[in-house]
């Protein structure tokens, strides 16, 4: 029996509010039903997050803190210097960040699917995935910036009315950009299907060319004439762009500086709380004006951008890729074909996947960006040297996100597509060494650049070039083992999304326990360098015990400790994994 | 009910549907055949308004589908081949945000939820996240959502991918109800058996052209063979004709 038929005016178009009333009511519902399963299934993850961030916040704040009791003595224009490329760089970036993470939420996700499907207009679907675009977007920014606005609020002896502000204006800020970012992307969804990521890369290339020369003229301008008035000058000259009072970055820095403002004089602090309330009025009635825009464009352009997009024919393959491909595979004894075919699978998946190697790429240019510039400063050999190893745990650290990420959910995403690697003459332990490998050399080549890199430009001698390459080598293998190891040990069959399969127990423990490695490895051999040999300079000549282990045995000793721990990591976590992934059953 | 008025889609340069009319009227189960790649999924895209065509219009209940989106809708219903769910929500939570979607008032919505939950078979597993769903729950879930507001036009795409061979049974004895009722049903489908025991009409579409329009019966006459199943009518149907897939694999061989 089925149901009856609906009575007339059982179902009816919803007007805006109470559209809008739904598309919250399932926001609150996503979010409650999140934080009910993290609590009772990620315990793990939350407390880390919970607890890094901690102390990423404390340790920035400690940082401004610090910089900022060094500033106030100054010249009072630098903090509003400070203040206007700060917030007017983020500015940029927020357009970029909130415009790529509109194109994936409205138009690559499946939930758009469900919902252009659905009675709702186009202007509330918009509302609806900008909130959640601001929300990745505040995150971050709160948690980079709240440390270093209230350490500002400190150094200045702001009143509470400032840290009652803080919020508002922040948050009023960044709905701005985002907006922006968000219009954007529709619009070019909508107008210019084709020549969107065309677009986007010229305005990407053409903002980071402006800041790495802004960034190398001043180091420059530093190393010709130190800091200087003239130098001062010609700064605040060159950077004027970003005092424009037309940008929400100037409203922003002007609030906030307007709020923390102490004066004594009753009447004096009561209009800088006004004055800065004026400004938090600006920046929101800007952020509604430009929601209602949103609105407007979304209303006339989000359907066609979705039918434009979805219409797209994918891109041909390029041949040159594919010859090459072949040549991998061709190359080498028959014995080990199937184990290179492997690779090669994975290596067009890499390819393929934007994702994957735009983040790839992303983080290990700017670091090599970093590295570059390193010459440009005149450290002392102490510094350089240990601005060596931190490097050397930098790369390591990136590197580590990369193997957690994506070198981690192979296994389980190959799980999913089991029954055709089951039905191949190949054996299960060479898919599992197959993604060893292609972790190993794929981060090898890029780290080991990266820290030649770093240490040349520093200029640090060659010994110590090699031990840092030794410890890179060891670095890449070690997190090759952990994360392919725990990735086969503990595979989540069931899930399709490498996102979630990382950020589950055995991604958190994957990361946690290449965390660990990192810190262990750089820290056994940067003690010869920089303890002991600060224990040994402290002694008489000829007297302390530290002295022979500051030496070169004592670096010998701690690279063959880095070696052995660093095989003991790699193998034992993949002999574990290799194990487990004989027993599986799909 | 629903009216393809000339209607062509383009993908690039290749023409996925080519000028198609076709109306289907209030009450009538229409099936769409044809072999991967024949421009169904397409068709079926720009019926529920994910695609718009390149020509023509689409109208469903009389609402241009492209201009008038939210209209059309309200009468719509659609059953995707790949269930999309949220999946941090229940199936009773799903259910009641597609309830408000649609504007059903509380009392309305209470009642119609506990009906669907009863009739697809979803008490058991109503209350849990829908990420511990397997495919075939999802997908008795998803045609519970499509049918809560009662629509005039339900579009199935694929409709039996992961469904039990009872839940095949509910859904078969439900649209053969709900087109008596007045329901009209198109459907993509694979599944000849099923389109040959409940399509009043079938469309046969091969490389973006409605290549046959008619009954079952009408294409035995079209093709001039007795007594032969459906299945085998659309394989000589799609293989002998000269612009068929199999057709032009065969040229391009020789």
């Amino acid at each position: 029996m089925t149901a009856p038929a609906l009575a007339a005016g059982d179902t009816r178009q919803l007007s805006h509010d109470a559209e809008a009333r739904v598309f919250l009511r399932l926001r609150a519902m996503l979010a409650w039903r999140t934080i009910q399963w993290m609590v009772r299934h990620a315990r793990l993850r939350l407390t880390l997050v919970a607890l890094l961030s901690l102390v990423f916040w404390a340790s920035l704040y400690g940082l401004f803190h610090e910089a900022f009791a060094f500033l106030d003595s100054l010249h009072a224009q630098v903090i509003s210097l400070l203040f206007n490329a700060f917030f007017a760089s983020l500015m940029v970036m927020l357009v970029f960040s909130n415009g790529i993470l509109t194109y994936g939420s409205m138009y690559a996700s499946p939930e758009a699917k469900l919902l252009l499907t659905l009675p709702a207009r186009s202007e509330s679907i918009f509302g609806h995935k900008f909130r959640e675009s601001l929300w990745f977007s505040c995150w971050g920014f709160v948690l980079l910036g709240s440390p270093m606005l209230a350490a500002y609020g400190v150094v200045r002896g702001a009143p509470w009315t400032y840290y009652a502000l803080l919020f508002p204006l922040m948050i009023s800020f960044v709905i701005i950009p985002a907006t922006i970012g968000s219009i954007c992307c529709i619009a070019m969804a909508a107008w210019l299907p084709r020549l969107r990521f065309h677009a986007t890369a010229v305005a990407l290339a053409a903002g980071s060319t402006a800041a790495v020369w802004l960034g190398w003229s001043l180091i420059r301008s530093v190393n010709n004439q130190g800091i200087t008035t003239a130098w001062f000058e010609e700064t605040l000259s060159r950077m004027s762009i970003a005092e424009h009072k037309l940008l929400p970055s100037w409203w922003l820095s002007s609030g906030l500086i307007e709020a923390a403002r102490k004066d004594v004089d009753a009447e004096n602090a009561w209009a800088s709380f006004i004055e800065s309330l004026k400004f938090l009025a600006l920046l929101v009635s800007n952020g509604l004006l430009l929601q209602v825009a949103g609105g407007w464009v979304a209303q006339s352009a989000y359907r066609l951008g979705y039918s434009q997009i979805a219409g797209e024919v994918p891109a041909r393959r390029n041949r040159q890729l594919s010859r090459f491909d072949d040549f991998l595979t061709n190359i080498g004894s028959r014995r080990r074909r199937p184990l290179r075919l492997l690779l090669v699978k994975d290596l067009r998946i890499f390819r393929r996947d934007i994702a994957q190697w735009s983040q790839f790429a992303i983080f290990f240019g700017l670091l090599g960006l970093y590295f570059f510039n390193l010459r440009c400063f005149n450290y002392t050999h102490t510094y350089r040297s240990m601005i060596g190893f931190l490097n050397l745990a930098v790369v390591g650290l990136i590197l580590s996100t990369f193997t957690t990420r994506f070198i981690f959910p192979m296994i389980s995403l190959e799980g999913r597509r089991f029954w055709i690697l089951g039905l191949l003459p190949v054996h299960r332990d060479q898919i599992v060494w197959s993604k060893f490998l292609f972790s190993f050399f794929g981060g090898l080549l890029p780290c080991s650049l990266l820290v030649w890199l770093s240490d040349s430009m520093l200029g640090v001698s060659r010994g110590l070039l090699v031990v840092h390459e030794i410890c890179c080598l060891m670095l890449c293998l070690g997190l090759s083992g952990i994360a392919v190891g725990l990735g086969a040990k503990m595979p989540d069959l069931r899930e399709s999304s490498p996102a979630k399969i990382a950020s589950g127990f055995g991604g958190t423990l994957s990361l946690v326990m290449s965390s660990l490695f990192i810190i262990f490895t750089v820290m056994v051999v940067a003690l010869p360098v920089h303890v002991f040999a600060a224990l040994a300079a402290m002694a008489p000549p000829g007297r302390s015990p530290f002295s022979w282990a500051a030496g070169p045995w004592g670096m010998t000793i701690s690279v063959s400790v880095v070696v052995v721990v660093g095989l003991l990591v790699t193998f034992i976590p993949l002999t574990l994994g290799i194990r487990a992934f004989r027993q599986l059953e799909p | 009910m629903i009216e393809f008025d000339h209607v062509s889609r383009s993908y690039g340069r290749k023409l996925a549907v080519d000028d198609l009319a076709l109306s289907i009227p209030r009450g009538e189960l229409f099936a769409l055949l044809g072999p991967n790649g024949a421009g169904k999924t397409t068709t079926i895209k720009m019926l529920v308004g994910l695609l718009r065509p390149s020509g023509g219009a689409v109208r469903v209940c009389g609402h241009d589908v492209a201009r008038s989106p939210r209209e059309a809708h309200m009468h719509l219903g659609y059953v995707p081949d790949e269930p999309c769910l949220y999946d941090k929500l229940t199936g009773r939570e799903f259910l009641w945000f597609i309830a408000d979607m649609f504007g059903m008032p509380r009392h309305v919505a209470t009642r119609r939820i506990a009906e669907e939950i009863e009739h697809f078979e979803l008490a058991e597993f109503a209350n849990d996240l829908a990420e511990s769903y397997s495919l075939g729950m999802k997908q008795r879930l998803v045609f519970a959502a499509a049918l809560l507001h009662d629509p005039s036009v339900l579009v199935l795409d694929e409709p039996m991918v992961g469904l039990d061979p009872r839940s095949v049974r509910i859904v078969k004895d439900l649209l053969q109800e709900k087109t008596h009722q007045g329901m009209t049903v198109f459907m993509s489908t694979h599944t000849l058996a099923m389109a040959e025991e409940m399509a009043d009409r079938i469309g046969v579409m091969v490389r973006g052209r409605m290549q046959f329009l008619g009954t079952v019966m009408e294409l035995r006459e079209h093709m001039a063979i007795e007594s032969t199943s459906l299945e085998q009518l659309y394989l000589q149907f799609t293989t002998d004709r000269p612009d068929s897939p199999a057709a032009e694999a065969a040229g391009e061989q020789v």
